[in-house]
């Protein structure tokens, strides 16, 4: 009986702990910061990308820049979309176990987090609903913007995109960002401090892919983590990339380390002491 | 009731806690009283789950911290001052705290006045004192207007006004019915507030029972403590 009663209270508990998450979320700079980074990163770099773009082909020297396409100039600015997703994951969990200064009571809010809602992995959820919730809607209004000002710079000298696929590919990056996200919160539960996750992810996923430069050794490096996903926006114009993985595959690939990444996470913050 | 009963926690080859056992009762305030680092705060961590026991139990009622279904509304709890991320304001602390805890929203207005920082509440806790945060950590405690309270070292940064109130509270608070455990080192501020006491040192309970009882053959609790937890060398 009162076991039953128990069970009929865990999906409000977690109802009420994501709608807490989106609430904290909504209220940390860090992570307002990373939505902007999220949403300006991309758009800026379309509108440098567009007008590279457009003044090749105005000058009459196309062969200037390796594309035309203004989807191609909206998704090659998708990286930074990533560094965003980054940032989120890693707040969302650092945020957590910052201590306040020692002149107020060096508490951390894990503390505050874990009495309002002991369970675990409940908190762990309501967190990553949170996150997968900002990824997308951060992603639901930057890729349009993105191609819509791409469109709107290289105008009638572009070679035309199809709808299809460039509807694939956004929602392949939005995809993309998520999985990363993701994987960033999971990560930073192991360090709790957001430091090394911080300069290790957005290092490698902006200067140096490690990913990508050990795909130079073998060709399994295209099934690690961030190199898994990158058809999933991705296009290969140049051709440098014959052997990544097609976005099915390759999305379910990602998919795959972040659920991964996660049950670890899990495993480690339902047993490990506050 | 809040019962803890054969409490060991073992950090690799370091024993914190050994058989630690005592009850808060309600009606009561119970004082949990030792040097620092004698294991009050293992001890309370374990009780409001936080870390795991390495053998023994702590129960509210008779379940553990985890199994409650509403915990913040039958335990209010403060550890290491507010628990708030210093760049978020008071009031949207609250709001989340509210909402993760299932209690209504007005609450939040409530609290902030009953601890006196109603006009703080849209002010980022990276600016609070010492002693706002605390008090913003009792908002918080009692946010979901528990039977039972939970604190460490709650009068720690308040000045002579704010432990005057906070005494107040907790007298009353025990008067109408409800159960209070705090910690503390501060051993005159004990010896005001509460009804019973359990003294730790090195882990180990050295005495627990009535103020009165443990005070008994000597001049005060401090003589007292001192006998009890042999730390007078």
């Amino acid at each position: 009986m009162t076991r039953l009663r128990a069970d009929r209270r865990r999906p409000m508990t977690l109802l009420r702990a994501v709608v807490a998450e989106l609430r904290k979320t909504a209220t940390l700079p860090a992570s307002a910061a990373a939505t902007a980074v999220a949403v300006l990163g991309p758009l800026g770099i379309t509108v440098l990308n567009a007008f590279s773009v457009r003044n090749a082909i105005r000058s009459g020297q196309p062969g200037l820049v390796a594309y035309t396409s203004p989807a191609e100039a909206a998704f090659s600015a998708a990286p930074l979309g990533t560094i965003g997703a980054i940032i989120l994951g890693v707040v969302v969990i650092s945020s957590e176990f910052t201590a306040n200064s020692p002149d107020a009571g060096g508490g951390r809010q894990i503390t505050a987090t874990l009495a309002a809602t002991p369970r675990r992995l409940v908190v762990l959820a309501a967190k990553a609903v949170a996150v997968v919730l900002n990824v997308l809607a951060a992603a639901a209004i930057t890729l349009p913007a993105c191609l819509f000002v791409a469109d709107f710079v290289i105008g009638d000298l572009a070679t035309p995109d199809d709808l299809g696929p460039t509807a694939a590919r956004a929602a392949g990056a939005a995809l993309y960002w998520t999985l990363t996200a993701l994987m960033a919160l999971a990560i930073t539960v192991l360090t709790r401090s957001g430091v090394i996750p911080l300069i290790v992810l957005i290092v490698n996923s902006s200067l140096v892919s490690v990913s990508m430069v050990l795909t130079h050794v073998t060709t399994l490096a295209y099934y690690l983590p961030d190199a898994a996903g990158m058809r999933l926006f991705a296009d290969d114009p140049l051709g440098e990339f014959e052997h990544a993985l097609a976005p099915l595959t390759g999305g379910l690939v990602m998919a795959a380390w972040a659920l991964g990444f996660l049950a670890v996470s899990s495993a480690v913050f339902t047993r490990r002491d506050a | 009731m809040l019962s803890i009963s054969g409490l060991t926690k073992r950090h690799g080859p370091r024993t914190v806690l050994s058989d630690v056992t005592f009850q808060a009762r309600p009606g009561r305030v119970t004082g949990f009283l030792g040097p620092n680092g004698a294991g009050k705060s293992s001890t309370l961590r374990i009780l409001l789950g936080l870390d795991r026991p390495t053998a023994g139990t702590a129960l509210i009622d008779g379940r553990p911290y985890r199994k409650l279904p509403d915990p913040i509304r039958a335990v209010g709890s403060m550890l290491d001052g507010s628990g708030a991320h210093r760049s978020r304001t008071a009031r949207n602390h609250l709001a989340w705290v509210a909402r993760a805890g299932g209690v209504p929203k007005r609450r939040i207005d409530e609290v902030l006045d009953q601890v006196g920082l109603a006009g703080a509440g849209r002010t980022r806790v990276g600016k609070f004192s010492l002693g706002m945060g605390q008090r913003l950590g009792l908002a918080a405690a009692l946010l979901g207007e528990p039977a039972a309270l939970v604190l460490d070292e709650p009068v720690n940064g308040l000045d002579p006004e704010g432990i005057r109130w906070i005494r107040g509270l907790l007298r009353g608070h025990a008067d109408a019915g409800g159960t209070v455990l705090l910690s503390s080192h501060l051993m005159s501020e004990v010896a005001e507030i509460t009804d019973d006491l359990v003294i730790i040192a090195g882990g180990r309970i050295v005495a627990t029972g009535p103020l009165t009882e443990v005070i008994a053959g000597h001049a005060t609790l401090e003589e007292a403590f001192f006998a009890l937890t042999g730390a007078d060398r």
